[in-house]
């Protein structure tokens, strides 16, 4: 008998014309380790939902442990043997103090107190948070909150944990930190259903169920997922829209069979014995050589007379003249020009999110210098000793410094839209009622009307892929997901800004909308703007012309991809790097020339685009 | 132009994370604590006694980590008060005030019994301010909700859902900072968009209109995320029924002995004020 079963499920939310879900079967056995894959809105929490019996299905049935999960009075049986780990960390936590948090699923099952402590006991074992056992939840990071979360589902002591999307809010190093609590869970018999986005988290599950529009469109291997078997010209990853994990998408570009887990170092090796005369190929990338970087955390000597952003010394404390002030930077000082790109990296709370505020005047530094776009955003003690000055001192002079602080102020305003910030889940702030009024905000602020208004707005939408006649009177209620964040993408592209600053853009997106937000951000770009973007995801930052690593409110390292990831790299930053630069690394070690070109890693198509030219001039020499 | 800053201003208490006795103590029982400090502020018959729970709370702050400076600090504001209440007291004269003059400036004379209610309400005062600083520095909100629950637990025997509503207690004082923050990044959203709030022109309704952009994306996701939770209590098992005993009664029966303890010294410092002090100290 399996575990978890699901036979021909149906289900549709009242209200809701079209099924959530159609027909899905599936079964997990004790132990198993599932990955669920699907775009945002195919019906993967749904699925999560019908299986612990929080959603009865429309028809079908789903069987946990033998029991009807439709049915009321099996509710308590079937939660406690499939726990469900959800996506917002802070959003699970019901109790104040870490093990009291922990204990909340054994409480409610009526258990003993002695059971319910050892029960606690092993589950904060289990995630690693037994010496946070007293403290309070809210001094946890995002990271522990989540493996919180958990423990939270381990102390129901369960013969399955589902895991919705739980890793996506994390950074690297913590996301790393719950994929091994999956491993562990499936090493000791605890099945594991993980829903994601990221095909290398995907790759490590033993299945993969691929949803699309609410049914079953692949279930297999991830072999069998990303790579191109039966004849087929296409791994079914592809045909899926889903795209395929960093190793398998370099293996395929480099015309080598992908393989679902595999490390640049097996890649490498692969590479190396498939294509021998690389290793002694001068390799065009090997020359190619850009002098562009500053030493760590300066302002390089020959910085240009108009930066977008040129900040020095910058510091910034939250709840400041208060006794639980914090720090959240220090001493962060560099210096970007306009038209570049700045990758913000670093770990949740390290000073990212902080600086994006600062240079869009949101926040103004507690002390240090800053420069956006021309205008000073004056430090806080400056701005006070300025206020200080303007109520002493004759009246005469004092109105006209009144008169002069007003200007100061209101170009600071205007510093806003013209660097605007899009804000982690922007999405959040949507607020009109219909798509083409909510972009028209910010154009209206601007004081836009009539014809001006609409180009603006209809500009905007159909850049971000929002066409204007289709969406403009769409309710954005009705919107899904992926389409609200391209929203409000569009509405902080309606203001024309010279400058984009965007808080993790791509976060929690299914591929397709990640890749559409990339493709609007890289498009910006091209056409002169500057961007300074956080993100977790290194394969994003190494397309960016400079990187910036903080940790700890520090700015630690600044510089090219290439200066970063080859030269200066330092795992301390709690930064991962990216597959590209794994791949070079380990050709190089195999005795190729470092690939890199200019600025940044060569990504695979690039590699492959040289071993191309290598084996034509081979045998073009072999004709002769 | 003013920082975008939510927290800062969010005038509840400034809890401080320590790790000491005081802070271990249930909400209950240190509010209890509070309560008796605050009742022998009041009570007190001399200004030295009303003085006691100022000295008392300073030290149980200091042995609960919270540096000296800190919780007179929280004086500092009320001192304009003090000033204010010191001077009426020597402006006008209590009828049939027959306690010797202490210093006079033509009609305006300082009596013993004037500067001793004068003593006395600064005393009240001081040490009423501390003894809430204490408490909102040791406790954190959530606690606080707790004490809520111990204090409605007698109606439980009436029928109330004592523990269902202390959740709800609970949930809503910790949907406070959650509710800030989602404000602040809708705040920080607008206004990179232009908004301008609060610089409207026009009628209230004008005015109202302005906020939306604020209100309507604050209201669903504090919607959103209520469900959020309630659907991971769910997942947990919670109906509200069925709970295992609360594990926190049993833990409070140690701290009935402080509770005892400081309800037996409050008696103590009223009675020995009272009987034994006034009579000899009290000039008239």
């Amino acid at each position: 008998m399996p575990l978890i079963e699901a036979h021909a499920v149906s289900y549709t939310y009242p209200e809701s014309p079209h099924p959530a879900l159609t027909e899905v079967s599936l079964s997990v056995e004790a132990g198993d380790y599932l990955a669920i894959l699907g775009a945002n809105g195919s019906g993967k929490s749904s699925l999560l939902r019908l299986l612990n019996g929080q959603r009865i299905p429309s028809s079908g049935y789903v069987r946990v442990a033998g029991l009807d999960a439709g049915l009321a009075e099996n509710a308590a049986l079937v939660r406690k043997t499939l726990c469900l780990v959800f996506q917002s960390p802070p959003d699970q936590i019901v109790s104040s103090v870490v093990e009291e948090d922990v204990a909340f699923g054994p409480e409610n099952l009526g258990l003993e107190r002695a059971d319910i402590e050892s029960r606690v006991e092993e589950a904060l074992a289990a995630v690693g948070l037994l010496e946070e056992r007293r403290r309070p939840t809210h001094a946890l990071s995002a990271g522990q909150q989540q493996r919180l979360a958990i423990a939270g589902a381990l102390a129901m002591r369960p013969a399955c944990v589902a895991f919705d999307e739980a890793t996506s809010m994390l950074d690297p190093p913590s996301r790393e930190a719950v994929l091994r609590i999956m491993d562990e869970l499936v090493a000791r018999g605890v099945a594991v259903i993980h829903v994601t986005h990221d095909m290398a988290e995907a790759a490590r599950a033993a299945r993969v169920l691929v949803l699309s529009a609410g049914r079953v469109a692949f279930e297999g291997t991830p072999d069998e997922l990303f790579s191109a078997a039966d004849g087929r010209t296409q791994p079914p990853a592809l045909t899926l829209g889903l795209g395929l994990p960093p190793a398998a998408h370099a293996a395929r570009v480099l015309g080598l069979a992908p393989r679902a887990r595999e490390d640049a170092s097996g890649l490498a090796a692969r590479l190396l014995a498939e294509h021998p005369e690389i290793r002694y190929a001068a390799l065009p990338a090997r020359t190619a050589d850009v002098s562009d970087d500053s030493p760590i955390g300066q302002i390089p000597a020959a910085a240009s007379p108009f930066p977008a952003f040129a900040a020095e010394d910058l510091a910034y404390a939250y709840l400041h003249g208060t006794l639980n002030e914090t720090e959240a930077l220090r001493g962060v000082s560099f210096s970007l020009d306009r038209g570049m790109s700045l990758a913000l990296v670093g770990r949740t709370g390290s000073g990212k999110s902080t600086l994006l505020q600062l240079l869009d005047a949101l926040a103004r530094p507690a002390s240090g210098r800053l420069k956006a776009l021309g205008v000073a955003v004056p430090a806080r003690q400056d701005a006070a000793r300025r206020d200080a000055r303007g109520k002493g001192g004759a009246p005469l002079l004092g109105r006209r410094r009144a008169y002069k602080a007003a200007v100061a102020e209101d170009e600071l305003l205007r510093l806003r839209t013209r660097a605007p910030l899009s804000v982690q889940r922007p999405e959040t702030a949507l607020f009109e009622r219909y798509a083409g009024d909510d972009v028209a905000f910010g154009p209206r602020n601007l004081g836009l009307f009539g014809a001006a208004l609409v180009t603006r707005v209809r500009r905007a939408m159909d850049e971000v892929g929002l066409p204007f006649e289709a969406f403009r009177d769409r309710p954005i209620r009705a919107l899904s997901g992926g389409e609200k964040r391209k929203l409000a993408l569009a509405g902080v592209l309606a203001l024309e800004p010279e400058a984009l600053l965007l808080d993790e853009p791509t976060s929690a997106l299914d591929p397709e909308t990640r890749s559409a937000v990339l493709r609007v951000i890289g498009a910006r770009r091209a056409s002169g703007s500057t961007v300074v973007m956080a993100t977790h995801s290194m394969e994003e930052a190494a397309l960016a012309d400079r990187i910036a690593v903080f940790a700890r409110g520090r700015l630690v390292a600044f510089g090219s991809p290439r200066s970063l990831f080859y030269e200066s790299y330092d795992p301390s930053w709690g930064v991962a790097r990216p597959f590209a630069v794994e791949l070079a690394l380990a050709l190089a070690a195999g005795g190729c020339g470092l690939l890199v070109q200019g600025a940044r890693p060569l990504f695979p198509e690039e590699i492959a685009a040289v071993i191309s030219s290598v084996t034509a001039a081979d045998g073009a020499e072999g004709l002769r | 132009m003013k920082d975008l800053e939510f927290f800062r201003n969010l005038a509840i208490g400034q809890y401080v994370d320590a790790r000491s006795s005081f802070h271990s103590l249930g909400a209950g029982t240190k509010g209890f604590v509070l309560f008796a400090l605050a009742l022998v502020a009041i009570a007190a018959p001399s200004p030295l006694g009303a003085a006691l729970p100022f000295v008392a709370a300073l030290a149980l702050g200091r042995a609960a980590g919270l540096g000296s400076g800190f919780l007179v600090r929280g004086v500092k504001p009320a001192l304009p008060v003090f000033v204010f209440a010191a001077l009426l007291q020597f402006l006008f004269a209590w009828p049939g005030d027959s306690s010797p003059v202490l210093v006079a400036f033509g009609p305006v004379a300082a009596t013993l019994r004037e500067a001793w209610i004068a003593a006395s309400v600064i005393a009240r005062t001081a040490s009423m301010i501390v003894a809430v600083g204490l408490y909102t520095a040791t406790t954190p909100e959530s606690e606080a909700a707790r004490a809520v629950e111990e204090g409605l637990l007698p109606l439980a025997r009436l029928g109330l859902p004592v523990h269902r509503l202390a959740l709800a207690v609970a949930t809503a004082i910790r949907f406070v900072p959650i509710v800030a923050s989602e404000l602040e990044s809708v705040v920080k959203a607008q206004a990179s968009r232009g908004g301008r709030f609060g610089a409207g022109r026009g009628g209230p309704l004008a005015k109202a209109r302005a906020y939306l952009p604020l209100f309507v994306p604050v209201t669903v996701r504090a919607l959103e995320r209520a469900e959020l939770l309630a659907e991971a209590m769910e997942a947990r098992c919670y109906t509200g029924e069925g709970r295992s005993r609360d594990p926190r009664r049993s833990t409070m029966r140690g701290e009935w002995a402080v509770r005892a303890a400081a309800f037996a010294l409050a008696a103590a410092v009223l009675a020995i004020d009272a009987l034994i002090l006034i009579p000899r100290i009290r000039p008239w």
